[in-house]
């Protein structure tokens, strides 16, 4: 092991010196992240500590459905760490240059599978962790918990959890690479996209949070059987429902069968750590030498096939260079199995959020409530555009690495290439976030006698919010370039993504609070029965307009300028 | 032609190029050389546009590549120390956006494109991603590349680095004939006997100042003072 702690050791001497270095710029940099991180801490703690106040002060829900909700929470993030850990793992475990230049030297294939590992789960969860612990300590502060008691749930409970789920990738991971040689890489990572889709629509199917609302109307609150005859099954012998089970023992102060359900979540991290030990010294080296041999098979285009749309040779009607820059594009993003794969997924989760928000009933006659939950659908599909552009848009600059020179030395005008990347970040953006709006305010429409405005709404606000995520994404992006950086998932787990990423979440709550009083006014008016006056969105509506274009144009000329540096 | 006027380039207080002041003119081969670190690729970035100087102006075919960097960016080839590819790309596609960066019909594309293939004998490789190429694979693309648009001014950041003996020679008699052609041919290197072999007159740079400039019977003079080696001529200009 001295070899492990000894490379370890310069790894970390590494990470400091990038993180900590002295130029001014960095030190800039620094602070404004530690600002926008801590301000996002502080929200995370007060939404988590509000929203507990809230369902179970205000609403009839109990102290079980509510543990549920966490149960459900869990999962979605189990499942965001899972398929994170297989991407990153993908480029880190297998593609990367260090482990080829470590398996050169005297290190055992298990010490450099064990350090990667470390790696992946650390550098892509390290954000979760932050917005975890606060959120739980927002969480525990409600109920009054010791300190210590909020650090043994972190220690023993939250974070054996989302090792637990990295655990599973990386095994899930070794499995597809064996499968992959033989099926090949496509069908295989197609496949296993399907399979995570259909897992979350079955966990949402079984364990529909509406369902178990009207199931527990009506029912003793306090009474075992209660829970019993809701907690059954093959759910409540999932990690996320432990975990959940942890905190709600707690809160009843059944201090035994929370320890109960820890050891048990403990346990069982420890055996799939142990099964991951054994699996990767039996298989990593194997599956780190095939992934070479169908990477070889597949790395060939033939040169008398048939053109096709994107083919170099095929006539354009474009300029040369813009047909140069656009087909380079198309070839990089879809040959990166990291990059499809993760851009199908999304696409077929937004898809499956688009088609169920359609089909939902929301005449809910209750002002408040009817306008909170039209925010809650704004909101989240501003969050999908968000997860789009921060995944798809923020690493485009640096994804051009090395090679840029090959742009930068070529009688090209830097705009074009950056002008190139906005307009299919855009549409990228965009047309999912149309299909969620347009599905997202047909019920309301449908539900309102066909009064169109907020459809209206809705696609002028997909088209100013795409384009200013991608103008921020893109602008930030080229800002925070790192052209050494090869994996798209880094760069966008990087600290300059998730600053970007914060940002854009900001501007999502700055939107909001926009359009809360005029949308307000409108269900009123609606409910009430007295017209509408138009006159009273314009200022919401120029405020929305003025923010985003400066946005926009803010972020833009940040990236073209950083175009300018030297490469 | 290439001619750089008092170039200098500053990193904060760090001078890494000091005032240097040359001409290449039409069908020279210049030889740029020096001991690691003295500027020369800094240099080479500046003439390419991958960086800005600090002060000074560099000019090729008569333009700026500061105030006019399209135009002056049309008549040059950089083959840079690093033949960095787009790994997603197949050798053939790389050519073919090259090609489309300096505005060319796709028709002389395609037979430029068949003339490097063969001329650098890269056929078996070129319809493979590159990210599956050797080190002396990329740099043959690179270079083919670099022909492509047949370019008035070549600058070229060493050369020989991962290039087989055989890959050397074809390379070598490339700027050879580039150079008889009319071309300016501006090469940073380490080895002496290829600048001593190509170039019609050399540069030495140490810590980012011209120590040495001129002709092949200039340096042979000079060899003469010492033991008539090149090598010794280099050791004692960049000491």
């Amino acid at each position: 092991m001295a070899t492990f702690f000894h490379i370890l050791k310069y790894k970390f001497l590494s990470f400091m010196k990038s993180t900590f270095d002295r130029r001014m710029v960095s030190a800039v940099r620094g602070l404004g992240s530690l600002v926008v991180f801590g301000g996002f801490a502080v929200v995370a703690y007060l939404l988590a500590f509000g929203v507990t106040k809230f369902v179970l002060e205000q609403t009839r829900l109990s102290l079980f459905v509510y543990h549920r909700f966490i149960s459900m929470m869990l999962f979605v993030l189990f499942v965001s760490v899972n398929m994170g850990n297989i991407i990153v793992s993908y480029a880190t475990l297998y593609k990367s240059s260090e482990v080829g230049y470590l398996f050169t030297k005297p290190v055992s294939f298990m010490q450099i599978f064990l350090l990667k590992f470390l790696d992946n789960f650390l550098y892509s969860s390290t954000t979760f962790f932050l917005m975890v612990f606060m959120a739980l300590l927002g969480y525990g502060a409600y109920f009054g918990y010791a300190w210590y008691t909020l650090l043994a749930v972190m220690l023993f409970v939250l974070l054996p959890y989302l090792f637990l789920s990295a655990c599973v990738a990386v095994l899930i991971l070794m499995s597809l690479m064996k499968a992959a040689s033989k099926l090949g890489f496509r069908k295989v990572l197609g496949g296993l996209a399907i399979l995570y889709i259909a897992v979350v629509v079955l966990f949402f199917q079984v364990s529909n949070p509406v369902t178990l609302v009207q199931k527990t109307q009506g029912m003793d609150l306090n009474a075992d059987g209660y829970i019993k005859a809701l907690d059954s099954g093959l759910l409540s012998n999932l990690p996320n429902a432990w975990a959940s089970n942890v905190l709600f023992f707690i809160a009843r102060g059944d201090s035994a069968l929370a320890v109960t359900h820890a050891a048990q979540l403990l346990l069982v991290t420890i055996a799939m750590f142990a099964v991951v030990l054994f699996v990767a010294h039996r298989f990593y080296y194997k599956s780190w030498l095939v992934t070479f041999e169908f990477q070889a098979r597949s790395n060939t285009v033939q040169s008398g096939r048939r053109l096709k749309l994107f083919d170099f040779r095929k006539k354009s009607t474009l300029s040369p260079q813009m047909e140069s820059l656009l087909k380079k594009e198309y070839f990089q993003f879809f040959r990166d199995a990291s990059q499809w794969i993760h851009l199908a997924l999304m696409a077929v989760l937004v898809a499956v959020f688009a088609l169920s928000v359609g089909n939902v009933n929301l005449k809910l006659r209750v002002i408040t409530i009817q306008t909170v939950g039209y925010l809650v659908l704004y909101a989240f599909g501003g969050f999908l555009s968000c997860s789009l552009a921060l995944r798809f848009i923020f690493p485009a600059v640096s994804m051009e690495g090395n090679s840029f020179w090959s742009q930068l030395s070529a009688p090209l005008n830097r705009k074009k290439p950056f002008f190139v990347k906005f307009a299919i970040g855009f549409l990228l953006v965009l047309m999912p976030a149309l299909l969620v709006a347009v599905f997202s305010n047909a019920p309301f429409v449908r539900t309102f006698e066909q009064r169109p405005l907020l459809m209206y709404f809705g696609i002028f606000s997909a088209f100013w919010v795409s384009l200013t995520l991608v103008s921020l994404n893109l602008g930030l992006g080229g800002y925070f370039a790192n052209y050494k950086e090869r994996n798209p998932i880094r760069l966008a787990s990087s600290q300059g993504a998730t600053l970007t990423f914060l940002m854009s979440l900001v501007y999502l709550v700055s939107l909001v609070s926009i359009v809360i009083i005029p949308l307000t006014e409108y269900f009123q008016s609606l409910f009430q029965f007295f017209p509408f006056e138009m006159s009273t969105i314009v200022a919401p509506a120029t405020t929305f307009y003025m923010l985003s274009a400066s946005l926009s144009a803010f972020a833009l000329v940040v990236g073209l300028r950083s175009l300018q540096r030297d490469f | 032609m290439i001619e750089l006027r008092n170039v200098t380039k500053k990193f904060g207080s760090f001078t890494a190029v000091d005032n240097i002041s040359l001409v290449v003119p039409p069908g020279e081969f210049f030889g740029f050389l020096g001991p690691n670190g003295a500027g020369k690729t800094t240099t080479i970035k500046m003439m390419t546009g991958l960086f800005a100087p600090t002060s000074g102006e560099i000019l090729i075919n008569g333009f700026d590549v500061v105030k006019e960097p399209m135009k002056a960016k049309s008549y040059t080839s950089y083959v840079p120390d690093q033949p960095f590819l787009y790994d997603k790309l197949t050798g053939r596609e790389f050519l073919y956006f090259i090609g489309g960066l300096y505005k060319m019909e796709k028709k002389a594309i395609a037979r430029k494109i068949e003339e490097v293939i063969e001329h650098f004998e890269i056929g078996e490789w070129v319809d493979k991603w590159t990210e599956d190429y050797s080190q002396g694979m990329r740099q043959r693309v690179t270079i083919a590349a670099a022909l492509v648009h047949e370019p008035k001014v070549f600058i070229i950041d060493e050369p020989m680095v991962g290039l087989d003996p055989k890959s050397s020679k074809i390379v070598r008699e490339t700027l050879r004939m580039m150079a008889r052609q009319g071309a300016s041919i501006f090469m940073s290197t380490h080895s002496l006997p290829i600048a001593e072999e190509l170039c019609d007159r050399v540069g030495f740079v140490k810590d980012g100042r011209l120590v040495f400039l001129g002709t092949q019977e200039n340096l042979q003079a000079y060899k003469q003072k010492y033991d008539g080696k090149f090598e010794s001529v280099f050791l004692e200009l960049t000491k």
